[in-house]
């Protein structure tokens, strides 16, 4: 079944930084119809191979063979001209232009004078559209789509190049499960049509529906090459994390009876309508839904950003009203946001300065800082949480997204709240960080602090939540235990939702 | 201390001794006692008010509104002296206050009425402008009050007064952007506002604070200003506000906000009035003048962005790698 040359083959290619050997002898062979996934921990390497197969750095040494034949990479246009497009983590398209003209950014066709041939655009990009099933009218701003919908603006791109191979580096970090299934249908769609993919991702049960064959590195290396149709979950994550783990969700229950925090018909303008639930401590209370479904708005009106304009919240069996976030977070509530980079991290601030961000009240007398006690403690927790050493010195710009993760969550360790809402807590970060977050959650329910978890893992919320809240259209539509569902059941109950789009970011 | 005098220092520092060492090479008379003593009275009213631009700066804002507003408030002191009879010990505490109550103003708008500062004091600079010249028909007032000249040319110990109070609210905004929750806070709300409202800082309450801060920074040099010249006048101040940005950009201060350090910006102020005093050294005109502060801050800004090529390219003439390119263009992004 393997054809007689791959369309690329990555021989031996290694690229050192200063004290990093960051590929190490990687060999990679890419097949024309064929999905290939590349996965490993954050740090493996992944991202330097992604930069030397798109033309964005050069190797140090090893061959590239296209069709057999040797080639250099020498700049992205490079590889563009050699039919290799890659879609990036962080997104490439213009917001505020239209989806035709982000389709063709940068290559519009033009007509004989030299003028932008918009008869063209438009037609062009309908067709890509079309092909590719997506139903997005390319006169539409693309600032005004679905995250969802600007991936695959962001995968039109590529198709309306002719790309032969395409890079997806994380494509569905920011994807509901209906947009990954047509994210999936499209790319099997391509591989039909004879399309290379090399699939970069930390969603291993995506990896286990979608791809060929995997390619797996650790450390820079290549731990693991399959050839093969079949891959095991529980063989990968072993092979990337380089022991066996044994357990990937070390659930443990802490839930008990009394209950902390009691909502009862809540409703805000931002579409959260007649929702009601209670919270046990030290019980994890998983919010499942599509993205758009309204379980980040929930959280917004927990948390006193998004103003209540009906129903009551209940703590302790006191009646609260947050005005404002600094309400919430003095009785005892903690937001991890969902986009740690935009809403969660003071990327100016070293760890300490992230960690007591949402404390400085208590840490100060008189308006003056104890930057002791701040240096102090923030030792203190990355030495727990494991984080690098390196935060206390760095900006956390510098940290993987892990260890971000964890200073976001160190935030409300310090400031000792009772119940922390965790909005996407494992998004984009690898599997080692992952199993480190769900230990953490372990460990504060131990310490009797309660948990809402919004995810869109849902292997993840079923094995991490003690009930699982089904949210939809912004209301809770049942609340059953975790153990009465299965994966089927949580894609089905959330599925029916007709796509809404994202609420506007944090203004 | 360590985190007050770190690295963000080096660079405006040496950016100050090369300018100064230039100047002292070229010029003769740089290094006279009266020069010098001269140089610390030219540095005083800019490097105060550009301790409010920076801090504003910090908080991710700007301020261009300090120019027009010390004319007003030596007009508005001019007038209180001379016309309305307000003893001096008086109307110097209520020039302060209005300073703040002119910041405060600004800072609501701002903050609350959700209007970029960019274009508030923008508005303000041409508004302020405009009350100064309803005091007195327009006209300047001189002669104000004796006791106003010693509180600029007065000397304590020899050395010349506005040298304390320079470094008595240089230590006070370093004690306060370094030691205090509000310098954090301000130092947070720069750095990622969204951050900062959902780890429950009153961020508007924060950006206001900034300006009422640099209300009253412009209000102490507007009295410094009237004391120089012992009058009021519409026309003081002119581009005194775009000076100030430039001391904190000279200094380091990053205008996305959140980065910064507050003593730079008095390095910052130092290199443009050297560049100035040497310029007037060899007598160049102000055209000229105006020529070179456009290019320091072009520099000054360039070197901020190219920072990241810099060091590469100092890498590899001095053989050692850098490896922080690549991720802080991915960061950046």
């Amino acid at each position: 079944m393997t054809p007689a040359t791959p369309l690329w083959e990555f021989v031996d290619i290694t690229k050192a930084y200063p004290g990093v050997l960051a590929n190490d002898k990687v060999c990679i062979r890419l097949m024309p119809g064929s999905i290939h996934g590349l996965l490993g921990e954050n740090g493996c390497g992944k991202s330097t191979m992604i930069k030397t197969l798109s033309g964005v750095q050069q190797p140090d040494s090893g061959q590239i063979l296209h069709n057999g034949k040797p080639v250099t990479i020498s700049d992205p246009q490079a590889a563009r001209e050699l039919g290799v497009a890659t879609v990036f983590q962080e997104f490439s398209i213009v917001p505020t232009l239209s989806v035709g003209e982000n389709i063709f950014l940068g290559n519009m066709p033009r007509s004989r004078f030299g003028v932008i041939d918009w008869a063209k655009v438009h037609n062009e990009a309908a067709r890509v559209l079309a092909e590719m099933n997506v139903d997005v009218s390319p006169e539409t701003i693309t600032g005004s789509l679905s995250v969802g919908e600007q991936q695959l603006v962001e995968i039109a791109k590529a198709v309306a190049m002719d790309a032969r191979m395409i890079i997806l580096d994380e494509p569905t970090a920011a994807l509901g499960e209906d947009e990954i299934e047509r994210l999936h249908q499209l790319l099997r769609n391509m591989r039909e049509r004879g399309t290379a993919i090399l699939y970069v991702s930390h969603r291993l049960d995506e990896v286990e529906r979608i791809v060929d064959e995997v390619t797996i590195l650790r450390n820079g290396c290549v731990v693991r090459a399959s050839g093969e149709t079949k891959i095991n979950v529980s063989e990968i994550v072993s092979a990337m994390v380089g022991e066996d783990i044994g357990e990937h969700y070390p659930k443990e229950q802490n839930a008990t009876k009394d209950i902390v925090l009691e909502a009862a018909g809540l409703a805000t303008n931002s579409g959260v309508k007649d929702v009601s639930f209670s919270l046990h401590r030290g019980e994890v209370l998983g919010l499942g839904g599509v993205l758009g479904s309204g379980r980040t708005e929930i959280a917004r009106a927990l948390f006193g950003t998004d103003e209540l304009t009906g129903g009551q919240i209940t703590l302790n069996g006191k009646p609260v009203r947050f005005r404002r976030e600094i309400d919430a977070i003095r009785a005892g509530l903690a937001l991890v946001p969902e986009n740690r980079k935009f809403d969660g991290l003071f990327f100016n601030f070293r760890a300490s300065g992230n960690v007591t961000a949402a404390s400085l009240g208590g840490l100060s007398r008189f308006g003056v800082l104890n930057l002791k006690a701040e240096e102090q403690a923030t030792h203190d927790l990355i030495r727990d949480l494991e984080i690098s050493t390196q935060a206390e010195e760095k900006t956390v710009n510098f940290l993987s997204g892990g260890n971000q993760q964890k200073i976001v969550i160190a935030r409300w360790l310090f400031s000792a709240s009772d119940i922390l809402i965790l909005d996407e807590p494992t998004q984009g970060i690898d599997i080692g960080a992952k199993i480190a977050v769900y230990k953490l959650i372990n460990r504060l329910t131990r310490e009797g602090k309660s948990i809402i978890l919004i995810s869109s893992d849902h292997d993840e919320l079923l094995a991490m939540s003690d009930r699982i809240a089904v949210v939809q259209h912004g209301t809770i539509m049942r609340t059953v235990d975790a153990s009465d569902l299965t994966h089927d059941d949580l894609v089905r109950a959330s599925a029916d939702t007709p796509q809404s789009k994202p609420k506007e970011a944090f203004a | 201390m360590k985190r007050i005098f770190d690295t963000q220092l080096i660079g405006p520092f040496a950016a100050m001794v090369i300018v100064a060492l230039i100047v002292a090479l070229t010029t003769e008379r740089f290094l006279n006692p009266g020069n010098l003593s001269n140089l610390s009275l030219q540095v005083s009213i800019v490097a105060l008010i550009a301790i409010g631009s920076t801090i504003v700066i910090f908080a991710a804002g700007i301020d261009l509104s300090s120019g027009s507003m010390v004319a007003l408030l030596t007009m508005i002191l001019a007038q209180m002296l001379k016309f309305v009879g307000i003893p001096l010990v008086l109307a110097l505490p209520l020039i302060l206050l209005m300073g703040g109550l002119l910041g405060l103003f600004i800072g609501l708008i701002t903050a609350y009425g959700r209007i970029p500062s960019f274009i508030t004091t923008l508005a303000a600079l041409i508004a302020f402008r405009g009350l100064a010249l309803t005091f007195n028909n327009g006209s300047p007032i001189f002669s104000l009050d004796p006791a106003l000249e010693p509180i600029f040319y007065g000397k304590l110990f020899g050395v010349p007064m506005p040298f304390f109070y320079l470094v008595f609210f240089y230590v006070l905004a370093a004690f306060t952007m370094n030691f205090t929750k509000l310098g954090r806070e301000i130092y947070a709300v720069g750095g990622n506002p969204s951050a900062a409202v959902l780890t429950g800082i009153n961020v508007r309450k924060v950006q206001t604070t900034t300006f009422v801060i640099a209300g009253f920074m412009t209000a102490v040099g507007a009295i410094l200003m009237s004391a120089r010249l012992n009058s009021g006048s519409p026309n003081y101040g002119q581009t005194l506000e775009l000076q100030a940005i430039a001391a904190a950009v000279v200094g380091g201060a990053s205008l996305a906000g959140g980065r910064g350090n507050i003593l730079a910006t008095l390095m910052g102020a130092m290199t443009i009035v050297i560049v100035q005093n040497g310029l007037n050294l060899n007598a160049a005109p102000s055209s000229v003048q105006n020529i070179v502060l456009g290019l320091i801050i072009l520099l000054a800004v360039g070197i901020d962005m190219w920072r990241a090529e810099i060091s590469g390219l100092m890498g590899r003439m001095f053989g050692r790698p850098s490896s922080q390119q690549s991720s802080n263009v991915k960061k950046e992004a």
